[in-house]
Order: structure tokens, then sequence, then C-alpha cells
């Protein structure tokens, strides 16, 4: 994994978040000083002149604690003193150390982490820890793209698209022509051309054609692999390779669907399902179904 | 029993510590380092890393080198990041100014770690955080992550 970074003095929050607020609260409920009233700082009980300022506090006090710890109260005027040191120590730490260790989360934790405070925002938002995460749990293709909205945005869109494309399947399993109907754009260009080679346009004529299908065979289940997407604005595309759990007629199938965004939500628009090729023969003509 | 070269290494606050050159050689730093230095470079300062973390890293180094294939590698390193954030985080510094990647692999994986599974309020709490965001900030937020169906 690339550890290089380009975001400039973010890591420096996270690492300083976390001592300063761990040590803050202890050391500021030791001496009791009175709350400033700041609406940025509300929930920092410093006497401290600004923002920055609870956590350069916490800082000394940290400087304190690592170099071996000092007395209780009263001890102020020596902390401003290792300020400095503290300070200077806490700047040097690396964001390549804070993209490091974020590369090691899920993405429910990133997303959490990131509702916490600012800072941790500012380090869990990073552009590369999400480029990472969508190598990772996705694809290492798309990796010269850059997404208009961020990695993050595009992470998303494709956890999003990429659920949408199983309920496809769940839907067939279920054998839910209302589910399917659904899903399904309700628009005349709308195509589905089934694995069988039959082909059908528009909304009335595909969901005929998944009546008839959903009806006819019996229950199948598909495992899907090599799932693929790539989101533009308003569009994507997602294809898969399906094999039926289908003990004597296995039928493996390359499937392509294509999804159109309206109000927030995906819908499908198209659908190609052709035999695959295997061990370079192709294989029985398929049923419909697929 | 063969003599093997030891080298000294210099922490930020003027400690001292010997070490056998086999696990010095196990920061890559140090090993450049001597390569580069010439024939004298038996004393290595490390002005980024102070002597108690310094001596901490050492035993990390120690344990890899002079055991790496022994059975309670994996314990020896679960303990090892027992330790309280302040310490863990001046780990993860030191072995990426050192360049020992196993060390910075274990520091960092263990600060993810802190992190798995908790929800937002119990990060917060872990950590300290406070919440500092405006309501519209909260808004924001909310659209931003509401794709998340864990969160």
């Amino acid at each position: 994994m690339d550890i290089t970074s380009n975001f400039s003095g973010t890591g420096d929050y996270f690492i300083l978040a976390l001592i300063a607020t761990l040590v803050c609260s202890l050391f500021f409920r030791l001496l009791k000083l009175p709350q400033l009233d700041k609406p940025r700082a509300r929930n920092c009980n410093c006497n401290c002149d600004c923002v920055g300022g609870c956590e350069s506090m916490a800082v000394t006090a940290a400087a304190r604690v690592m170099n071996g710890g000092g007395g209780g109260g009263g001890v102020v005027e020596r902390e401003r003193h290792q300020q400095v040191i503290g300070a200077s120590m806490m700047e040097q730490l690396v964001p390549e150390i804070t993209t490091h260790a974020l590369s090691y989360l899920d993405y429910p934790s990133l997303c959490r982490l990131s509702m916490t405070n600012s800072s941790m925002r500012k380090a869990a938002n990073d552009d590369n820890a999400w480029k990472a995460l969508y190598h990772k749990d996705f694809t290492m293709e798309q990796d010269s793209i850059t997404p208009a909205n961020g990695w993050k945005a595009y992470y998303a869109a494709t956890r999003a698209l990429v659920n949408i494309n199983q309920q496809f399947f769940d839907i067939i399993r279920e054998r839910s022509l209302p589910d399917m109907g659904r899903l399904w754009l309700n628009a005349d260009y709308v195509k589905c051309i089934h694995a069988s080679g039959e082909f059908f346009t528009g909304y009335s004529g595909v969901l005929g054609s998944w009546q008839l299908a959903l009806n006819w065979e019996p229950a199948v289940n598909f495992q899907v692999r090599d799932v693929r997407s790539r989101v533009l604005p308003g569009v994507a595309w997602v294809t898969m390779k399906a094999y039926a759990e289908v003990e004597h007629n296995p039928h493996p199938v390359n499937v392509t669907n294509v999804f159109e965004l309206h109000n927030g939500q995906w819908f499908m628009v198209h659908h190609h399902s052709s035999a695959m090729n295997v061990d370079g023969e192709v294989a029985h003509q398929p049923p419909m179904l697929g | 029993m063969t003599s093997s070269k030891t080298i000294v290494l210099r922490s930020s606050d003027g400690a001292t510590f010997e070490v056998d050159e086999a696990v010095a050689l196990h920061s890559l730093m140090i090993k450049h380092r001597i390569e580069t230095g010439g024939a004298d470079s038996t004393t290595i300062d490390v002005p980024e890393v102070t002597g108690n973390t310094l001596s901490k890293v050492i035993e990390y180094c120690k344990k890899h080198v002079e055991a790496p294939n022994s059975d309670d590698l994996k314990s020896f390193d679960t303990d090892f990041v027992k330790v309280d954030q302040a310490v863990l985080c001046h780990l993860a510094k030191a072995s990426y100014y050192m360049n020992i990647k196993g060390l910075l692999d274990l520091s960092s994986k263990t600060i993810a770690d802190m992190f798995k599974g908790k929800t937002v309020e119990q990060i917060r709490e872990t950590f300290h955080i406070k919440n500092d965001f405006t309501p519209e900030e909260e808004e924001e937020l909310r659209k931003e992550n509401s794709w998340n169906l864990f969160v």
C-alpha cells in the first residue's frame, strides 16, 4: 500500500486529538479550571485563550506524563516551559502513520470515526484512505481515475450499487414479480436480453418476460462472483459472473446490468446475460432465466 | 562463543543502548546509516526517539531477530502493544522513523483496533473526544454517511 499522503497537517490532528482529549480530561478534572465560554471550545474545561490553547495545555500535560511525570497541581509554570518540547513532539507525528492506521479500518468504522469530531472528520475522510479501501473491498481497477466528488463518495456509490445488484439476484431467488417491477425503471427504452437470447424492450415487455421466467423455472439461487462496477453521475454498470446453484445443469452466465439514478435511487435499465465460455467451449444454451 | 559486533544507539535525550549489530539492523534506517557511514560508525544517533521508547523498540527488535520463528512470537507481539495510548503512539512514530515495518504495522493495527466495532459515542468516550460539531455540520455529517447502514 502506498503510504505517502498528500494531505498536509491533518495527521497530527489525529494523534493530537487522541492524546490531547485523553489527557485534557484527566488533567483538567484534576485542576478544575474554569470553563471558557466559546462556541467551538464549549466542551473544553480549560482556562486557555484560544481554540488551540486547550490542546497545547493538554500537550504540556502529555509531555509531563511522557517525561516521567511530576507533581499534582500548581505546575503550570513548569508546563508552559515544557510546552515547547511537548508541542514540537506532537507536530512531528507524521500523516503517514495516520494513513497507515486508517488502512486497517473497515468502512463502518471509518465513517463512525469521521462523526466523532471535526479533527477526526478530516483524518477519516482522507481521500487516499478511501481510495485504498475501494481497492481492497472492490477492485484494483480504476486506479488512475479521479472521482469528481472524491473517493469516499465513490466508495459510497459503489457500495449502494453492488447492494442493489445483489438485490436483483435475491428477487430472482424469491421469485417476486412486484419487487422486480420496482427495480426496473418504468421507461420505454429499458431492455432485457436473457441468457436464452430472447430480447425484450420497454417496461411492460421486460416485466412480462420476467413474469414468465419467475413463474416457470424452479427457484434458482445464483452465486455471483467477480462483480465489477463503474459509476458515473447518474448512470452505472455492473458486470459479473453468475453461477446457478443447480446440480446437473450449471449454465454459468456472464451478466451485465446497467442502472440509472433517479431521486437518489438506482433503477435497472438494461440487463444482458450470455452463456459463459468454459474451457474454450460455449456452454449449453441455458434456459431463459438469467 | 562468537563475538558479534555491537552498535551503540543514542536517543534524543542522550540515553545510550548497546545492542548486537544484528538486532540494530532490524531497523532499515540504522542499516542504511551503517552501510553508508563508514567503518567507524559504532554509535548511531536516533534523535527522533526518546530513551524510553528506544528501549522498547530495541526489546521488539531483539525478540524478532533472535527468535523469529518461536511459537510465542504472536503472544509477545500481543502483549508488547498492551500499553497506554501515548506509548503506543510513540512506538508507531519511532517505528516509522527507524523504518521497522513489522513494528509499524503492529502499532498501526493496534491503534486501528481501538476504533473498530465501537459506536460514535463509544469512540468519543474511549478517547475522550469532545463533539465540536455545529447543528449544520451534524446535518452535513448525516448526509455524508447516510449510505452506511452501520452508522
